[in-house]
């Protein structure tokens, strides 16, 4: 396994940025100026620019947060006091030009930041391969990647040592949070081609990467980093949308879009919503339930036989994961629906996606908790149940990656915990990775690096040990206490229906 | 994976994943330097490079790496609870089946009328609503079918219209696409709502009025489109030959075939249906108007045999009637055996047309049975027209092409050719079953296999019958192989086979295709006298043979016409109708 260079230090000398002070007229989008977040002054990048009537207003990207923080915002945020960033001057031949044989307008794309890092040709760690961008990857022909790569290396990783924020409170009920909530991988598969900086990449070679990767990133008019929707009303919430989704466009001049709860159409007309409601019969995902237990049920629903429903799923589910990519059809995918029953019907909690045949031995693809349901534990059921397949299969496997923060939280803690549930199991004095990844489902490598991570794993006196830290003995207690007064919530293998769908090779080659 | 966990004095040993690993509690260990965060950052989050290094998310790793997961927390926009009227949209119907649910309708089964009215739509539905009388009011349902039949005509009609942009459809185009299975509501209001529809596609550059997601239109800015979405995969590439292209287009020729056929039968199915119906209505309006001539009849006190009244299927059709009708009533009530169920239509009884007495139209109608009796002549006449010419083409011809195998036996021969073999006649007397056995063995001409079946039995049985003496006959076969046919091989031993033995035999014959086997004693002075016999005339004859050779061959030709005949026929008569060769001997 390739050891990555974790999160690579600026190779060579980043450009100079050019730096001046700038007025409101001379704002421009690109522009990197100081804006207040949160009591705070902090750098971020002008996205786009629209004029409202009480002058403009800003969408701003601010660096080294997570995107789903970009907001609107109008000019007095903007510190002009503060001198500004201009945006790299295009130059065809320097620095993540991937962009600029093309870029129509002031746009300036993401890459041609100052400070931008090289990701020199990292060995794809998932893939075994060290890629080289020269040759133009052929597409994936049966691949059926759900998840996007992005190669657009970030910035320079001033992180952690930047003002200690307030930002992070932790909420008052920190012994529910879960991150395990919201997940989005893509995966760095072959096609996946890590950019080398300074290379010259041909519109040709562009879109080929775009059709093989399934990233947006690249692309010219930059669209997509500006969240298109800004309001969703579903179910009994209102929900703010965390990233741009391919929703019609004309949905973007709506203030609010309508999905329903059931069926998951969508509408801007809130006329139109009522009038579907009415004649909508639907009141659980269209498949077949594969797990009830006193609390949730999970439906199977076949991409291909459910194709509208499950790309409606895929739209809202966008809107949430930013590396999920709707480049392809939903076919190849199978989708593992949780609900919460009710009168009126079985609510969508949240779902993953699941390749129906894997090629890399994913046991998911996509997974997430709908924003209205997280910090309730159900992530970690999200992936517990895929386990539970995983085992039903006799397979090991792991998420597809990338994750996204939250899915990288929610994973190790769900790791940590299962794995940790297992060694303090009475009478267990010994056991193997692999043992622990046969009784997990889960991947000798996810075993190795959580104990790894969690320090559990150590070289003592000339032997190595898993050593059940205090820490995690005592996360364990208070876990099974919890458990004991608000009733432990676990998938019962018992209660699961389900053998492992067979797909015939004509279904393959029809794409399934 | 190897990992230097140690103090980096002494190498580590290699972990490998099968290896037994102790687990034990931290109390139990010495403290260790705290060089875990160095090896830490060498595992991988699986979270993209650009997006590891993220605030939030570093302070989340930090803090867990130090052991205070709970404080961990990474903002996220927030959601809150809506003030839409949650109960009336979503009506409180759902009772959890015990079994678990299955399901297959897809979201458009289960949505109804796709096209959803916005208030543009309502502002003209109440308008128009307003200038009518409320029966000839458009329901919100029957706007919407009428909007959803426009969307979907133009949808068919121009399918392409998101990319060169034609004009809208005209109402006469949309008139044309009415078919039958478009509503009667829908027809009704097409005209008066098509203005609006059409007000409406011009705002959206008649694009569909409702918002719709952008699929591939072919275009090399799709690739870039970052709202086109749910492309299509490519089909997996396989090899390409000729052969599978021919294959291919074949398949697809036949399965388009299929399609038009079964859509001609349904078609035909509507015609038929709607037939049905209009005999339907007929049936109640005759019932209707019987029931009046009853009134009358009964106001007027006529005293009649009332035949008018009920259905006479006996005779031939009014004369009024539709001349379908007429032809087919005819061929179904044949006028002088009504009480023959009509065989050849089995759909006839449907059409009950009551028929008035006197009415036929006696000459000019044909009896069905005239007519089958008919056809089945003229068929006879053309299989014998056809044999004779066949006659005349061979003649003069030997055909030695064709010349079977071994000759068939010939069904034709004359029962002269066989000797009869005359041995001392036994006393039984004739089976009373033999006059069932003939019909069985007239029967057994159709069907050879029935007779296999009854062989055994009939070989025991029919000796008894004096023109089943068993007989025997020679041929030359190919190659002068000479052949001894029997006939009506009574089992002499019938009276020699003891029950056990016979029992032992039951069941041979079905086991084997070929002959059956018989129960011969091989040393019994009959049977070797009689091999003598023959294998003294084959001697004789083998001189013959030669010269008879040719003459064998022309008639094997000319047999060759009957065989199947022959072979049919010479099963069901003889009980071994396959050669006993001369090695018998």
């Amino acid at each position: 396994m390739g050891v990555r260079d974790s999160h690579g230090e600026a190779a060579g000398t980043p450009d100079p940025v050019e730096k001046g002070f700038a007025t409101l007229n001379t704002i421009r989008i690109g522009v990197k100026a100081m804006v207040q977040k949160d009591g705070e002054l902090r750098k971020a990048e002008i996205l786009s620019i629209r004029q409202r009537k009480d002058g403009p207003s800003f969408y701003v990207h601010y660096v080294d947060f997570n995107k789903r923080l970009d907001e609107w915002i109008n000019s007095s945020r903007i510190d002009l006091s503060k001198a500004v960033e201009w945006p790299q001057p295009e130059k065809p031949d320097k620095k993540k030009s991937t962009t600029n044989n093309k870029a129509p307008s002031k746009n300036i794309p993401k890459n041609a930041r100052p400070g931008s890092r090289d990701v020199s040709g990292t060995p794809d760690a998932l893939g075994g391969k060290n890629l080289n961008v020269g040759k133009a990857p052929r597409p994936s022909k049966a691949g059926g990647k759900e998840n996007r790569t992005v190669d657009t290396p970030g910035d320079t990783s001033l992180f952690g040592s930047e003002a200690v924020s307030t930002v992070g409170t932790p909420k008052a009920d920190s012994e529910d949070v879960d991150m395990a909530d919201a997940a989005a991988e893509a995966t760095l598969k072959e096609d996946g081609v890590k950019t080398t900086s300074g290379e010259v990449i041909t519109r040709e070679e562009e879109i080929e990467r775009l059709r093989t990767s399934g990233s947006m990133t690249q692309n010219p008019t930059e669209i997509h980093r500006v969240r298109n929707l800004s309001r969703l009303q579903m179910g009994k919430f209102e929900i703010e949308p965390w990233y741009f989704s391919p929703y019609p466009d004309e949905f973007s001049d709506v203030d609010i879009v309508y999905i329903d709860e059931f069926c998951l159409s969508y509408f801007d007309n809130q006329r139109a919503f009522e009038r579907h409601r009415a004649k909508c019969t639907l009141v659980h995902p269209p498949g077949n339930e594969i797990y009830r237990d006193e609390n949730i049920s999970f439906f199977e629903v076949d991409g291909r036989r459910q194709r509208t429903w499950c790309r409606n799923l895929c739209l809202l589910s966008k809107l949430f994961l930013d590396h999920k990519t709707l480049y392809y059809d939903v076919d190849p995918f199978l989708f593992y629906c949780m609900c919460t029953r009710d009168e009126t019907g079985c609510h969508l909690v949240g779902y993953f996606s699941k390749e129906k045949d894997c090629a890399e031995g994913y046991n998911l693809a996509c997974i997430l908790t709908l924003p209205q349901y997280q910090r309730r534990g159900f992530g970690r059921l999200l992936m517990a149940f895929s386990y539970e397949l995983s085992k039903r299969e006799g397979k090991l496997g792991s998420p597809e990656k990338p994750l996204s923060d939250l899915g990288l939280m929610g994973y190790r803690q769900y790791w940590r915990e299962t794995l940790v549930e297992l060694l303090m199991e009475p009478g267990r004095e010994t056991i193997s990775e692999n043992e622990l990844a046969v009784l997990t489902s889960m991947t000798e490598k996810d075993v190795h690096e959580t104990l790894v991570v969690f320090n559990m794993l150590r070289y003592h006196k000339g032997n190595w040990v898993i050593v059940l830290t205090d820490y995690v003995v005592g996360e364990h207690k208070k876990r099974l206490e919890k458990e004991k007064v608000k009733g432990a919530r676990k998938i019962d293998p018992a209660a699961l229906q389900w053998k492992p769908p067979v797909f015939t090779a004509s279904s393959r080659t029809w794409n399934w | 994976m190897t990992r230097y966990g140690g103090l980096g004095r002494t190498r580590p040993k290699k972990l490998t994943s099968k290896a037994s690993i102790p687990i034990v509690r931290e109390d139990e260990i010495d403290a260790l330097d705290d060089e875990h965060h160095a090896s830490l950052q060498q595992i991988e989050t699986g979270v993209e490079k650009a997006e590891e290094s993220e605030f939030h998310l570093q302070v989340a790793i930090n803090l867990t790496a130090q052991g205070k997961v709970n404080d961990t927390h990474i903002p996220t926009p927030e959601t809150i609870l809506s003030s839409l009227r949650y109960d009336e949209l979503y009506p409180p119907h759902f009772s959890q089946p015990a079994t678990y649910i299955r399901f297959s309708s897809t979201v458009e089964d289960c949505c109804g009328c796709p096209y959803n009215m916005t208030e543009e739509d309502d502002v003209f539905l109440k308008m128009y609503n307003e200038k009518r009388d409320p029966s000839q009011r458009c329901s919100e349902d029957d706007f919407e079918a009428t909007m959803n039949f426009f969307e979907e005509t133009a949808q068919t009609k121009q399918p392409y219209a998101a990319v060169d942009s034609p004009p809208i459809l005209s109402f006469a185009d949309m008139e044309e696409a009415m078919d039958a299975a478009v509503e009667e509501s829908v027809k009704r209001f097409a005209k008066d709502i098509y203005e609006h529809w059409k007000l409406r596609r011009a705002e959206t550059n008649n694009r569909s009025i409702a918002p719709s997601l952008k699929f591939e239109t072919g275009q090399d800015t799709d690739d870039s489109d970052p709202y086109v979405c749910f492309r299509r995969r490519e089909v997996r590439q396989i090899r390409k030959t000729r052969g599978r292209d021919a294959q291919s287009a074949e398949k697809l020729r036949r399965l388009r075939k299929e399609l038009e056929d079964a859509r001609q039968i349904v078609a035909l199915v509507r015609q038929r249906e709607v037939a049905r119906k209009e005999m339907i209505a007929m049936e109640r309006k005759l019932f209707i108007e019987r029931a009046e001539v009853k009134d009358m009849k009964r106001k007027l006190n006529i005293k009649d045999d009332d035949e008018v009244l009920i259905n006479q299927k006996v005779f031939a059709a009014n004369p009024d009637e539709s001349s379908m009708e007429h032809v087919l009533t005819h061929f179904i009530q044949p006028k002088k055996r009504p009480e023959m169920p009509s065989q050849g239509r089995p759909n006839a009884p449907q059409l009950r047309m009551p028929l008035k007495p006197g009415l036929q139209g006696a000459e000019d109608l044909q009896l069905l049975e005239d007519v089958q009796s008919e056809k089945e002549n003229e068929i006879l006449r053309d299989i014998k027209a056809n044999i004779a010419k066949h006659i005349k083409w061979n003649e003069g011809y030997v055909d030695l092409t064709r010349a079977p195998l071994s000759p068939s036996p010939e069904r034709t021969f004359d029962t002269a050719a066989f000797r009869p073999a005359f041995t001392a006649q036994l006393p039984t007397p004739p089976s009373s079953e033999s006059s069932g056995d003939m019909m069985d063995t007239a029967l057994d001409v159709t069907s050879p296999l029935h007779s296999r079946d009854k062989l055994a039995s009939k070989a025991l049985e029919l000796h008894g019958e004096p023109h089943r003496m068993p007989s025997f006959r020679r041929r030359v076969g190919r190659g002068g192989r000479l052949l001894i046919d029997r006939r009506n091989l009574a089992s002499r031993c019938k009276v020699e086979l003891d029950p056990v033995k016979a029992d032992r035999f039951k069941f041979d014959q079905e086991d084997s295709d070929d002959e059956p086997v018989y129960d011969t004693d091989p040393f019994s002075i009959q049977i070797m006298q009689h091999r003598a016999i023959t294998v003294a005339k084959v001697r004789e004859q083998a001189a013959v043979a030669a010269q008879a050779h040719a003459q064998a061959q022309a008639q094997a030709a000319q047999a060759q016409a009957r065989r199947l005949q022959g072979d049919q026929s010479g099963n069901g008569q003889n009980p071994g109708p396959s050669a006993v060769a001369a090695s018998e001997g």
